[in-house]
């Protein structure tokens, strides 16, 4: 495989954009919403690129759960085929992306130990990471305590940072430091990788996962400080210190309990409503998170029309594809319980739905 | 030998008094296959035989406290005991075990402890020796009363956040030692701003260390102490060692009797969860070697006077065979290649044996490849070796012992023939052809070898099918007499082709491959015709048309490649000679006059050459067997015979 270039790139070009006209359309879109019940969207979806995965279920057996996990198993498979066609410089970062499921998944077996669900319970919610997979999930729920799994990760990333943060889980019984700790190992690794790439390649890299990056730190900071009332300090030891737009300094000033709306104005200037959704965190900061997703969702879908020999392409392709999982995850739970579409049509990220949720 | 044994069905009604001793005999024997008859039980009968699978689990149970037991104090299996086997009484045995068990524990929890307390005192020094240069007294660290202060270690990705998330406040952090992962810091600050410096320590995930009361002077005072109490510990876990090896002698026969018993025990009362139970009896049902079938009818007759034995034996010919168990029958130096037999498949009940053909055509083709008077001597020494059993780190190995011994000698006789003795070509004259000066020659003999074998592959297809009553794949399976016209009317089109005075006609193999090719190519279509099986072919005809002939190309290239693959055994033979050359050229290199350095080269390269050679040479025979000959003969899937023993040995 070519290091890149019009060269190394044309497979993988070539591929993405034949995948990405499997993204959902605005009429399919539409017809989701529109469907009355979880086999009527079932049976919508199977027009789609998921209809392979979902014909896998028995009909009889149909049920939110196993809709999403095959949903997963495509969002998977894209994964990777964008893995195995990337230019070798650039496969690591892709698979570095692609590791953030292994940390929710990792999470999810913590809390399954937590709360001593079963294995079947805690399978159901697992990410399908294929042949990339190195946790033991089973063994470690099945270890029955939160020590002994982190022993059972001895051979992976994982091992050393959840060991710093094991103490603390002895002395406060939470696993929230764990999950930080987690969750900041694995964006400093993925910025690492960002920052590997060289010339061309770096700048497109960060052009998407720039703006990932700063989505994330910024609504740490947000949660962190509005919502679990942290101390300044601590604000600053979650969060992270780099970002594309979002600087060390605005996290900083967040942390010091500046005007959080004034920042995130000055940052995301046009987010309709935000002293509203500030005055109830619990429901308004779900809400934000999605302003400002759709953000994100208009520009990477920007790069597809810009110079498409670099990994700006199939970085952002891959992202689109997890956006559309979380749409279709909404979707599958409204539709399985049969709620009204103004209840759920809010927490949608879809075109289709751009105009109502403007008004929050 | 050539096939497994032949078995018969046997079902037995045992009165319910003789039930013990049966499953006594039965196991005894070991020569009783079990098939599970529990479903024969009426329903309220039924709870019977799941008392007995509940036994079995008690005494599962209670061998597993055994093992952990013995585990602990490195006590063996040892040997089974060689009188009868019985049934022993669960509440008799389990306080003998527990008590044991708490000897064993009580001496094993202080040696634990002990060893853990040991640990813990080593992390102590292995945290302290980064600042064993510092001379100050570590304890007035604790409890301070105007400083705040902090030892321990972080993730060095976290240092710099440490930093910033302090900036408002005055503080000291001194990294004191740093690698890739970690840092050791000091931490140090106002006691009034000691809620700030707590929290950005915890949450930059600042381990500190545990300061006890022990850690009192200087740190290198602190590690001289913590050095004196571990070797007071060390003394206690060896007094505690010595104890377990009191333990081990008191309790080591004891234990292994318990076991033995245990598992014994485990093993009838879970075949007797099997049987099926009716009103006053069981049935017992299963197969037995017909050669055994007598021996054993006796000795159940002289266990139970009641007992109804019904014999049915099965011929090995026919195809509906798959639910008998195949006994295979091999003696000494074959059944060392029926361990290679069985890794490929076991043969079916009326399935040819190859065991054999492998014990034969192994160390043959290996031989030829590996030709050499010396290599194959020590080969041969070594699978001895294996096999005697007598290198403890070798014993796992033990069972390749003959068959590594067998392809030694076969190399050795074949480097009497290629006259070649550990690389020297000209030191023994070659009985029959030296490889590396006859390369057209000895890769020609090879595919000659090759074909014979291959064709031989055929006949025994043809032999099983004959067996097997399975009259379509006799006649037009592409490894049938279907397949064997084609392939040897192409071999004697290709011969008269080249040979001006062959004695047959090429027009008579034109003609005979067409019918070869024909019947290949339609043999789904004619197996199904004999078989009566109907639709004789699924989907169009066009479609049908364009895949037989997809398949009768395929099986031309098959036959092609086959053939073509054993040039590997003339090639190795070559490169075995060119490899030693190799080295006989590295040697004059390194030591030009014949010193020293002449001969540690050639002695590593003959072990490089017996080792990596030998292992690359197995391979390929290996290949060549299974791919190349298995292929075109053997089925495989046979149903193991497992007998009914009150040990839990192997099969064969």
């Amino acid at each position: 495989m070519p290091s890149g270039g019009v060269s190394g790139y044309a497979a993988i070009h070539s591929r993405v954009r034949v995948m990405y006209s499997g993204l959902l359309s605005s009429e399919e879109e539409v017809g989701l919403t529109e469907a009355t019940d979880l086999p009527a969207l079932v049976s919508s979806l199977k027009n789609t690129v998921y209809g392979p995965y979902l014909d896998r279920i028995d009909e009889k057996e149909l049920d939110d759960r196993k809709v999403v996990s095959q949903i997963k198993h495509r969002i998977s498979d894209v994964y990777l085929t964008v893995i195995h066609s990337a230019p070798a410089n650039t496969r690591s970062l892709v698979i570095q992306l692609f590791r953030h499921f292994e940390i929710d998944n990792l999470k999810a077996v913590l809390r399954g130990i937590a709360n001593n669900s079963s294995w079947q319970q805690v399978q159901d919610v697992l990410f399908p990471l294929g042949s990339l997979n190195i946790l033991p999930a089973q063994q470690m729920l099945e270890s029955g305590n939160i020590e002994a799994a982190i022993a059972l990760l001895s051979n992976t990333p994982y091992h050393e940072t959840l060991t710093f943060a094991l103490k603390r889980y002895s002395d406060e019984q939470s696993l929230f430091p764990l999950e930080v700790a987690l969750d900041l190992s694995y964006w400093r690794k993925l910025w690492a990788s960002v920052n590997q790439l060289p010339g061309q390649d770096h700048a497109q890299a960060l052009r998407v996962i720039g703006p990932l990056v700063d989505l994330n730190n910024i609504m740490w900071a947000l949660r962190y400080r509005v919502y679990h009332r942290l101390s300044e300090e601590e604000v600053i030891n979650y969060t992270l210190p780099f970002g594309y737009k979002v600087h060390d300094e605005d996290i900083r000033t967040i942390a010091a309990g500046a005007d959080v709306g004034r920042v995130v104005e000055r940052l995301y200037p046009g987010v309709s409503n935000l002293d509203a959704l500030l005055l109830d965190p619990e429901r308004g900061l779900p809400k934000l998170e999605l302003q400002l997703q759709r953000r994100l969702i208009a520009q990477f879908k920007s790069v597809f029309t810009g110079y498409p020999f670099n990994i700006s392409l199939p970085l952002a392709f891959v992202l689109l594809n997890e956006l559309e999982l979380q749409d279709l995850t909404v979707l599958i739970g409204a539709k399985s319980t049969q709620m009204p579409s103004e209840k759920f049509s809010s927490y949608l990220l879809m075109e289709t739905n751009l105009d109502k949720t403007a008004i929050v | 030998m050539f096939f497994p044994q032949e078995m018969t069905e046997l079902e037995i009604i045992v009165p319910e008094k003789d039930l013990l001793p049966v499953t006594n005999v039965l196991a005894r024997q070991g020569v009783f296959h079990q098939v599970d008859s529990s479903y024969l039980s009426s329903h309220a009968e039924g709870k019977v035989g799941e008392s007995w699978k509940e036994r079995a689990s008690a005494y599962a149970a209670l061998e597993r406290q055994i093992m952990v037991t013995m585990q602990a104090l490195a006590v063996e299996d040892g040997n089974p005991p060689s009188d009868q086997a019985t049934l022993i009484k669960l509440e008799a045995v389990r306080p003998l075990v527990e008590q044991i068990e708490q000897d064993v524990k009580n001496t094993n929890d202080v040696l634990t402890s002990s060893t853990k307390k040991m640990e813990e005192l080593q992390n102590h020094i292995r945290q302290l020796l980064p600042i064993a240069d510092i001379d100050i007294d570590i304890s007035l660290l604790q409890n301070p009363r105007y400083v705040f202060s902090m030892l321990g270690i972080m993730p060095a990705a976290n240092l710099d956040r440490l930093e910033t998330s302090l900036s408002r406040i005055p503080y000291v952090l001194l990294p004191l030692q740093k690698d890739r992962e970690n840092v050791i810091v000091w931490l140090t600050g106002s006691q009034r701003n000691a809620d700030i410096l707590e929290r950005a320590a915890r949450s930059a995930y600042l381990n500190p260390f545990e300061l006890t009361d022990i850690h009192k002077g200087t740190p290198s005072e602190i590690i001289k102490t913590l050095n004196r109490n571990i070797e007071d510990l060390e003394k206690n876990i060896e007094t505690q060692k010595a104890r377990i090896g009191q333990l081990h002698a008191t309790y080591e026969h004891q234990l292994q009797t318990l076991l033995w018993r245990v598992r014994t025990s485990r093993l009838l009362a879970d075949a007797m969860g099997h049987y099926g139970k009716l009103q006053y009896t069981y049935v017992v049902v299963g197969w037995v070697p017909s050669s055994k079938l007598e021996t054993l009818a006796q000795e159940l007759k002289k266990a139970s006077a009641n007992i109804l034995i019904d014999s049915n034996p099965f011929r090995r010919l026919g195809m509906q065979n798959q639910h008998i168990p195949v006994s295979l029958q091999n003696p000494g130096i074959l059944g060392a290649f029926q361990g290679l037999v069985t890794t490929y498949g076991r043969p079916r009940y009326e399935e040819l044996d190859p065991t054999i053909l492998m014990a034969i055509t192994f160390p043959l083709l290996f031989g030829a490849m590996f030709g050499d008077v010396g290599h194959g001597l020590v080969l041969a020494l070594f699978g001895l070796l294996l096999a005697s059993r007598k290198v403890p780190a070798l014993r796992s190995m033990s069972g390749l012992g003959i068959v590594v011994a067998a392809c030694g000698f076969s190399a050795t006789l074949f480097g009497f023939l290629y006259g070649s003795i550990f690389g020297y070509e000209d030191v023994l004259k070659a009985i029959w052809i030296q490889p590396i000066h006859h390369i057209i020659q000895i890769l020609a003999i090879a595919i000659g070898g090759g074909i014979v074998l291959l064709s031989f592959g055929f006949l025994i297809n043809i032999y099983n099918a004959w067996r097997a009553r399975d009259w379509a794949r006799l006649f037009f399976d592409p490894n049938g007499v279907a397949g064997l016209t084609l392939y040897w009317s192409l071999l004697g089109f290709a011969a008269a082709s080249f040979i001006q005075s062959f004695p047959v006609p090429k027009l008579v193999f034109m003609i005979l491959a067409i019918i070869g090719g024909l019947a290949v190519m339609f043999s789904e279509l004619l197996k199904h015709l004999v078989e009566g099986h109907r639709p004789l072919f699924e989907g169009g005809v066009g479609m049908f048309l364009f895949q037989s002939a997809v398949e009768l190309f395929e099986k031309l290239i098959s036959f092609l490649s086959n053939s073509l693959s054993y040039v590997r055994v003339g090639a190795f033979a070559v490169a075995h000679a060119g490899l030693s050359s190799a080295f006989f050229i590295l040697a004059a290199l390194v030591g030009p006059d014949k010193g020293m350095g002449y001969w540690v080269t050639l002695v590593i390269g003959n072990i490089f050459i017996v080792g990596f050679e030998g292992l690359i040479v197995g391979i390929q025979t290996m290949r060549l067997e299974y791919y190349e000959f298995f292929s075109k003969f053997f089925i495989g899937g046979g149903m193991p015979y497992a007998p009914l023993t009150p040990l839990p040995t192997g099969e064969e």
